[in-house]
């Protein structure tokens, strides 16, 4: 009776509380670590807000995969104006929802490492795959998939599940870029490498990683910035692979049913703006997605610098995902 | 002078058997709008990929196996355990150890497996002095192991609890006959312990074989990879990149029979077994135990103290250094209450909510003898353990979609599914009590007329008021360590702990986590604590009420 009781009274007091402000409210949909308190949400709110006369709310979901999961269930009845958080492999994904509206935004301020005309998604960071590992339990880390699959027995790395995560992803696209067709005989040789293949990075990351379980693990190129400018600590590198690395863009975009259109382009623009992107490189970890001058901070100099460059067009991506996850489960069950 | 009675408020029998029924069919509901939608959008139920893909067949089989196991290791564990405790009942730190059986249970999963990566992970303690001990012993936590090892130090401790539960409802007459016979070992066991065993064993098994069935997050973690995957895990693989309906539908389905079989013949079983007879007296008889048995079990309880202490020592140590830094201000403490005030806002209804539930629904399964109104209620108390959340999630979203939308609504509905979700853990709670009010007493209530609520408070109050006091611990535990549902619906601008547990994951926040799981292991010892002391009646009432009939389990 207690729950048929607060269901009715759930939908009574619904339609009094969902318009409360005068000023127009552009809700955006991102993950929690954009949106958290040391991530770069709250400057972005701060800064926005300041400009546009708006509210900024933030609808936090757990990942991109659950941004996408929420605007399916939605469909166009969506409350979102702007979706921020998906990256790349997800991208194409999200435009088969057919919700994605076109940005129509110059994108000249951009400075990525490769050309990016798309016409639906606006980027916001990017960075490197890359592996991380602790100088003190490892001092000469392996410089390439063949050194790392040919390495000692005791040399262990934590991976993320490609199915979960997306640096999972990332890898499995690395993987595929650098070796092709023979990329399920090489994962069968990485197997034994494995110590653990996580849900998400952060389960790898904290749970895992920091507690020196293994010696290296899957991450970001940028991940040691995070440790060299605030925990003031060296002690976590990434290591430079000969074969090159994978490139991680991530991307907002507009919805088309939006009723706040003007709005959530002004935000598109102000993404490119040094007053967004100067919240990116310490509170995202990640490259600003323009050009930041001196604004940069100084250990990214210090990062590795990829000499060549891995990236599948997101439609390729969203054609063949399904085939290489399961070949790589079928590599890894073996 | 005559004085006709009051009504005793609350007296028609509906108010007992409405509300269960209601609730009943609104779980069941819920998980046909969550299946359906996924097999409406599926377009139908095709099993046959399941048995086409090596891959999924590994999965199900690999379910099924690690749940068997972790269910047999873990029950094989509890029974030496509870035989002790119920027999050396003035050891020293006896309920503290209780308070610790009830704790692992509802540990968030991210902070256990922290502190059991702490102990046997390749840089844990044991871990250390097995290589010193034994080198080259091949030890590895990642894989079977680990699901094995933290399925167990989950669940053995739930096992042994409900199992003391029912050794300590032995009537004492007929343990003064074993007494006198000077039963002991094998005798005592098959004419005292099995018999009081056995009707709870069934339940038991059912109930550890679905935790460990669905287990999610031990899985991912521990697992090591692909190669140990569970059905839960597929499921929300399929859905959270794939959006893979249909293999999510069929995979949903596999998993509810699997289980749902187990606990239907669970139910059958049950209901022809009668229940334990349970007039129980203050005092205790004394046995008469092997002198080297005292010693084993000694031995026994210690170590099964260090193997549940161990990991909580882990996580105090490595989270203390974040909560105790003061030269960086409070900053730490700057999120932690408020966000404490959140977890606290929805735990505390949300407990009371699955508390009151419970009761309902036993009271309703009890009141009838109608076999389908009395399996509304039963089953689907438990549907919300072998449901995967992703489904329930998806049904509840459907049912409020156009209305959807902000704060304060998302958190009223993770109070109310974080509720459903504790049902199965309260309802285990508050079963045996509840049932066990003798037809006597119940019959003179009858005679005099005590209906309602008064029955309900000179009757069931005194005997449940301790069992209450553990499933509300549980049910607000519980929902205080939900991550699950509070990322489908919650607002993370203001986080709840596990919310702000998982933003300082995800931003290398490493120090700041561990201080955020070590508060919350202090708030579930507390909340703990706290209840379990409120159940306890003031000592001036422990004997005025009924003292002859008095059935409270002493532990709960």
């Amino acid at each position: 009776m207690l729950y048929r009781l607060s269901l009715l009274l759930l939908a009574i007091t619904l339609p009094l509380a969902t318009h409360s402000a005068d000023r127009p409210e552009l809700n955006v949909y991102t993950h929690p670590s954009f949106a958290a308190e040391w991530g770069p949400g709250p400057g972005v709110k701060d800064a926005f807000e300041k400009q546009c006369d708006c509210a900024l709310n933030y609808t936090v979901l757990n990942s991109g995969g659950d941004i996408l999961q929420r605007l399916r269930l939605e469909g166009t009845s969506t409350p979102a104006d702007v979706v921020l958080g998906l990256d790349t492999a997800t991208m194409e994904t999200a435009l088969q929802t057919g919700l994605i509206g076109e940005h129509k935004r110059s994108l000249d301020a951009l400075a990525l490492p490769i050309e990016w005309d798309d016409t639906h998604f606006i980027p916001y960071d990017w960075g490197y795959f890359a592996f991380v590992y602790d100088t003190q339990q490892l001092s000469e880390p392996p410089t390439s998939f063949e050194e790392l699959i040919s390495s000692s027995d005791d040399l262990k790395i934590i991976i993320q599940d490609p199915r979960t995560s997306t640096p999972g992803l990332g890898l499995l696209l690395w993987m595929h870029s650098v070796y092709g067709d023979k990329a399920p005989v090489k994962w069968e040789q990485l197997n034994d490498k494995v110590l653990a293949t996580t849900q998400s990075w952060s389960d790898g990351y904290f749970s895992l990683f920091m507690n020196g379980e293994a010696p290296m693990i899957l991450s970001y190129s940028t991940s040691p910035a995070y440790h060299m400018a605030v925990d003031k600590t060296d002690r976590y590198q990434a290591v430079q692979f000969e074969e090159g690395h994978y490139l991680q863009v991530e991307v907002a975009a507009l919805i088309e049913s939006s009723q706040q259109k003007v709005l959530a382009r002004r935000f598109l623009d102000f993404m490119l703006t040094p007053e967004f992107q100067k919240h990116i490189p310490l509170k995202n970890v990640m490259y600003p997605a323009i050009d930041l001058g001196d604004d940069l901070p100084g250990v990214f100099d210090r990062l590795i610098t990829p000499e060549h460059t891995f990236f599948l067009p997101p439609a390729d991506v969203a054609e063949q995902r399904r085939q290489l996850v399961n070949d790589w489960l079928d590599a890894m069950t073996r | 002078m005559r004085s006709t009675p009051m009504k005793a408020p609350l007296d028609h029998p509906g108010w007992q058997l409405i509300p269960g029924q209601l609730i009943g069919m609104a779980l069941l509901l819920l998980v046909a709008l969550g299946l359906g939608s996924m097999l409406i959008t599926a377009g139908g139920l095709d099993l046959s990929t399941v048995f086409n893909s090596r891959y999924l067949r590994g999965v199900v089989w690999f379910t099924v196996w690690q749940a068997t196991l972790s269910v047999l290791v873990s029950l094989a564990l509890a029974l030496p355990i509870s035989r002790a405790l119920a027999r050396y009942r003035r050891f020293p730190g006896r309920s503290a150890l209780l308070r610790v059986m009830e704790l692992s249970l509802v540990l968030p999963t991210i902070v256990a497996v922290s502190g059991i990566i702490g102990v046997y992970g390749r840089q844990g303690w044991v871990t250390g002095l097995l290589t010193e001990w034994f080198p080259g012993n091949g030890w590895n936590l990642y894989g079977l192991n680990g699901i094995l090892l933290a399925h167990i130090f989950f669940n053995a401790p739930l096992a042994a609890r409900v199992m003391l539960q029912s050794l300590e409802a032995v009537p004492p007459s007929r343990l003064r006959i074993a007494s006198q016979l000077g039963l002991r070992g094998w005798w005592l066991w098959r004419s005292v312990e099995w018999p009081a065993l056995r009707p709870v064993l069934p339940g038991l098994s059912a109930l550890v074989f679905t935790l460990c069935f669905t287990s999610f997050a031990i899985i991912m973690t521990l697992g090591g990879g692909p190669a140990a995957t569970t059905l839960e895990v597929a499921i929300y693989q399929a859905l959270r990149f794939e959006f893979d309906f249909p293999q999510a539908a069929v995979l949903a389905v596999i998993q509810l029979l699997i289980c749902g079989s187990l606990w239907w013949l669970v139910f059958r079983q049950r209901l022809e077994t009668s229940l334990l007879p349970n007039r129980q007296l203050s005092h205790r008889v004394p046995l008469k135990p092997w002198p080297t048995q005292a010693v084993l079990s000694g031995i026994l309880l210690l170590a099964f103290s260090l193997f549940l202490l161990l990991p909580l020592l882990a996580i105090s140590i490595r989270g203390l250094p974040a909560l105790l830094t003061l030269n960086t201000g409070a900053s730490i403490y700057e999120q932690l209450l408020p966000a404490t005030g959140r977890s606290l806002l929805i735990a505390l209804p949300a407990g009371l909510g699955s508390v009151a539930a419970s009761l309902m629904i036993l009271a309703s399964a009890n009141k009838t003898t109608n076999p389908i109104l009395k399996a509304i209620p039963t089953t689907t108390g438990y549907l919300p353990l072998i449901v995967p959340p992703i489904v329930l999630g998806t049904g509840l979203f459907l049912l409020l979609r156009p209305s959807l939308g902000n704060h304060a609504q998302g958190w009223v509905l993770v109070a109310l599914i974080n509720s459903l979700m504790a049902l199965p853990f309260v309802i285990q709670v508050l079963r045996g009590p509840l049932n066990s009010q003798d037809s006597h007493s119940l019959r003179v209530a009858d005679q005099l007329g005590i209906l309602g609520w008064y029955r309900w408070r000179r009757i069931f109050w005194p005997l449940l008021r301790r069992p209450m006091a553990l499933g509300l611990a549980y049910g607000i535990a519980l929902s205080m360590g939900d991550f699950g549902v509070i990322a489908l619906f919650g607002s993370p601008g203001q986080p709840t702990l596990p919310v702000l547990l998982y933003q300082q994951l995800s931003s290398y926040q490493v120090s700041a986590a561990a201080g955020t799981g070590l508060w919350l292991l202090v708030l579930l010892v507390s909340i703990f604590g706290l209840l379990s002391a409120i159940g306890r009646p003031p000592a001036h009432q422990r004997e005025a009420i009924f003292p002859e009939t008095t059935l409270e389990p002493e532990h709960a």
